[in-house]
């Protein structure tokens, strides 16, 4: 089974500071690294691999540093790496990053191999809009699953996947060629390992495609290509914690003791209202 | 004494904290097996991360924000605390320092 | 030689290094250019994101290695002014040197630690970041490779360069785990400041640094020290504490506050903010070094098929008042690299090829250093000396520069703050004299 999966190279939020003075993102001086919950996605293949055979390939749409990010994964195992990265693809939304995706994916299957399945995660730590798998399941006309926590092969041309939310399973049998997203932490994704890492190194697998290689109409990638128009942004202040300790003698008491602060505090009883109606 | 600027007031730890940079490993890389005979003030206030504090009777390691500097596994013995390294290249990453 | 695919075999090479720090950095350098297979296996992401230092480098044995090292190396500043403070709450006594040759250099030590691994890299080592070793494995009494994870790859020759927090080493039963009184943490912040500040604020040309020591009551009487080192834009700050020491102050309630506070203390204080009055604390963090002098060596540098460098071997000489670590590491990597080329030379990786090292070790600069230093952590771990002395070196002062003495001469005022310190003045220059005889 040849499966792709796409991985993107985000700045590391945690790190991500405001400027107490201009109010602005500092980014200066913060590594990037591969989006976390794509990793479980790498894991679903790697796992679907050493079960059937096959090939996983990974596929990046960003700047070249992204081949720090490439390399771990390569070091999880994966076979190789595709990075996808030109100028004119830079300030894509999620409408020209699934265009050119699916189109490297097209060419991977022109090029090295029919692929059967590609694997996304389930969202991103920077926009986390969900969308870009859907849209490339439709620039590929492939079927999608989503929040997917298991996959099963069966036989060479379906997978059988699971999905859990929140009060029911569900199971699905898709044929392949399929899009399938994998749920947040559905996978525990192996460490990178030293075998993996020496052999990604030795054997130089990431492969590096430009605009040149895709050959994709300029006007339909990139900031030209993408519709989303950002309206306005709007700053969440934080707001200071109070850290309030109370030692409890039972969870009776406990209980007592959060329903009361609730009901003092002036914000929260609006919250609450909404919930259980007047007679709070 | 002068008003010193805004700067110059004395930071909290949790802000100094933000200051910093990690790849947090899901996997828990430092964990305190036996609390019995550990210096546990020391531990919470050498800590440079503050990665130890109490909850009542209890130690309590967070180890998300370890800078691996090793200072608890020197204060401590192998039955206290199991102490590796995080994998992947995960953890702290120093630019600056 | 390139670093392309066919000229490696998959898991056997010459030498792999353990620790992409200074040490071994240099190692696979120096091994790589001539002509070993040479794998340098780091844990960080890229070589240096887990270091952080004071600040301060001498070149001279860096250029040993790097003869382009002043062109080339991520030099921040030439150390042109070195000051020492005694602090005492907000009194002060400074003692400012000038210097004149391009002694010292100033760098932050992930920018000066990659560059070292990309020197490695382009002499041909194989560097592999995101990988740390769990074992250096032993069969028959020799050194054969490392494993990390399920993964082992063999070698001739093994280099641990794993730095101060010894872990492999402890494993194999080479070192034990060290005494918390052997160990200091050095807790730092980093701040960031228009280089034209920098400049104007401590009187210094565009590429001039300065090294500031600091002693006193800013650690709160726990032995140890302050620092202040200036980069290109920015100021390393921190304070080295003994761990032993602060542990046990920790524990009877002598230190109350948590240590970022005690750094905090450092850069709020009175004498020294206005320095940086404007600058924004960029970074924030904390490691480990040694103290322990002499008692850290592990009792052999070398064994059959392996050898020991930098921090791991103890060769770092903490002369109380500044750290010497990373040129002294350079130095004993260059040495075992010399070691193992003539090893190979005479025909094996043997316990008695590998020994040269340690008698090279010996014979050098940083052997010397250690000796004479090791006294010093004797008298570092008397905390008499971090509590009384400054506050009196401060006190005598005081009394020579605030006037409502009169003019006392320097020797009366020493004697009149040590009686009202309560300190025999006998015991006091016993002291102070031993230091100076060793510094
Ligand atoms: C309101 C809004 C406005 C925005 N405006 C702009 C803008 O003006 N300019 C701009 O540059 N960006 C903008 N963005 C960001 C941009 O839309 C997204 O970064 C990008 O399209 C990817 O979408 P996402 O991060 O939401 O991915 P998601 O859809 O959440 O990602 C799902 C999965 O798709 C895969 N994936 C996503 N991106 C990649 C990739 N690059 N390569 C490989 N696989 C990938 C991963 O597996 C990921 O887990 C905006 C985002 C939002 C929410
Ligand atoms: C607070 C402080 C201030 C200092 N100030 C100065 C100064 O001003 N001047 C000076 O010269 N020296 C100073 N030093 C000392 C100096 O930093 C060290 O002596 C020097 O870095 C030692 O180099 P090394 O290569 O031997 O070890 P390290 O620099 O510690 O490098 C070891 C490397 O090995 C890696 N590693 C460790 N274990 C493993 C493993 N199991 N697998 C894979 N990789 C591993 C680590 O990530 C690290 O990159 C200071 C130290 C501290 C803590
Ligand atoms: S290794 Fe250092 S930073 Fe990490 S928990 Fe221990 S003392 Fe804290």
């Amino acid at each position: 089974m040849r499966i792709v999966v796409g991985v993107k190279w985000v700045p590391n939020t945690q790190a991500v500071r405001i400027d107490p003075e201009t109010g602005t993102l500092i980014r200066k001086g913060v590594p990037s690294i591969v989006n976390p919950h794509d990793l479980p996605a790498v894991e679903a293949a790697l796992r679907l691999r050493e079960r059937v055979g096959g090939e996983v390939i990974v596929v990046s749409m960003a700047p070249p540093p992204a081949v720090k990010g490439l390399e771990l994964v390569l070091g999880m195992g994966a076979d190789r790496a595709v990075l996808v990265t030109d100028r004119v693809f830079a300030g894509a939304d999620t409408w020209a990053t699934s265009y050119v995706l699916s189109r490297a994916i097209q060419k991977i299957s022109a090029e090295i191999g029919r692929v059967d399945l590609v694997l996304f995660g389930h969202e991103t730590i920077d926009s986390s809009t969900s969308h870009v798998q859907a849209q490339v399941a439709s620039w590929l006309d492939w079927p999608y699953v989503y929040y997917v926590s298991s996959i099963e092969p069966l036989g060479d041309n379906a997978v059988r996947v699971e999905r859990e939310l929140e009060e029911y399973e569900e199971e699905y049998v898709v044929e392949l060629p399929a899009v399938v997203s994998i749920a947040i932490k559905a996978m525990k994704p192996r460490p990178v390992s030293l075998q993996s890492k020496l052999r990604a190194k030795l054997e130089r697998r990431i492969i590096t495609w430009t605009n040149a290689d895709l050959k994709l109409d300029p006007r339909c990638v990139g900031l030209k290509g993408s519709p989303t128009v950002v309206a306005k942004t709007v700053d969440m202040p934080e707001v200071p914690r109070k850290k309030e300790v109370y030692r409890p003698r039972d969870p009776k008491d406990a209980a007592r003791w959060i329903i009361r602060k609730m009901v003092e505090d002036e914000k929260l009883r609006e919250v609450m209202k909404g919930i259980v109606g007047d007679e709070l | 004494m002068s008003q010193a600027p805004s700067r110059l007031k004395v930071m909290k730890l949790e802000e100094l904290l933000r200051r910093d940079v990690w790849d947090v490993d899901e996997e828990r890389h430092i964990e305190v097996l036996k609390q019995e005979g550990l210096p546990l003030k020391a531990l919470q206030l050498l800590c440079p991360m503050g990665c130890y504090s109490m909850a009542g009777e209890r130690l309590l390691m967070s180890y998300e924000g370890c800078v691996e500097c090793g200072t608890c596994r020197v204060l401590s013995k192998p039955e206290q605390i199991r102490w590796e390294f995080p994998r992947s290249g995960r953890g702290i990453q120093y630019r600056y320092t | 030689m390139a670093k392309g695919g066919g000229l490696f075999n998959l898991s056997k090479f010459d030498v792999v290094v353990v620790g992409a720090g200074p040490s071994g950095s240099t190692a696979a350098y120096l091994l790589a250019k001539a002509g070993f297979k040479v794998l340098l296996l780091e844990r960080g992401r890229g070589a240096g994101s887990k270091l952080l230092w004071g600040g301060k480098a001498y070149a001279e044995p860096l250029r040993k290695v790097w003869p382009e090292l002043d062109k080339e190396a991520p030099i921040h500043r030439w150390v042109t002014k070195e000051r020492i403070s005694i602090v005492w709450g907000e009194r002060a006594l400074t003692l400012e040197y000038k210097l004149g040759r391009k002694v010292a250099f100033t760098s932050p030590l992930p920018e000066l630690a990659g560059w070292m691994a990309k020197k490695a890299e382009s002499a041909g080592a194989l560097l592999l970041d995101e990988v740390p070793v769990d074992e250096i494995v032993v069969k028959e009494g020799r050194a054969v490779g490392v494993r990390s994870g399920n993964d082992f790859v063999s070698a001739d020759v093994v280099i641990d360069a794993e730095g101060a927090n010894r872990i492999l080493l402890e494993k194999l039963g080479l070192a034990d785990r060290p005494s918390p009184y052997d160990m200091a943490l050095g807790v730092k912040e980093v701040l960031s400041l228009d280089p034209r500040l920098i400049e104007e604020r401590f009187g210094l040309e565009r590429d001039e640094g300065l090294s500031w020591l600091i002693l006193g009551d800013i650690t709160a009487g726990i032995p140890g020290g302050g620092f202040v080192y200036t980069m290109r834009e920015t100021i390393g700050i921190g304070l080295v504490l003994n761990i032993g020491h602060a542990a046990v102050a920790a524990e009877k309630g002598i230190l109350r506050d948590h240590v970022s506070r005690l750094v905090e203390g450092l850069r709020t204080h009175p004498y020294f903010r206005n320095y940086w009055r404007e600058a924004d604390v960029i970074e924030y963090g904390g490691r480990m070094t040694i103290e322990g002098g002499l008692r850290f060596v592990p009792k052999r540098l070398y064994s059959n098929g392996l050898l020991v460098v930098g921090d791991a071997a103890g060769m770092l000489v903490n002369t109380g008042y500044t750290i010497r670590g990373v040129d002294t590491a350079v130095t004993s990597a260059r040495l075992a690299a010399e070691a193992i080329i003539e090893a190979r030379d005479r025909g094996g990786f043997t316990e008695e090829n590998l020994r040269a090292y340690e008698e090279k070790v010996r014979e050098s600069y940083i052997y010397r250093d250690l000796v004479e230093h090791s006294g010093i952590a004797e008298i570092f771990d008397d905390p008499f000396f971090f509590s009384k002395v400054p506050s009196l070196a401060t006190r005598a002062a005081s009394k020579l520069f605030e006037a409502d003495y009169g003019e006392p001469s320097l020797l009366e005022a020493i004697k009149r703050s040590a009686e009202e310190e309560e300190i025999s003045l006998l015991r006091l220059m016993l002291k102070v004299g031993r230091v100076v005889r060793r510094i």
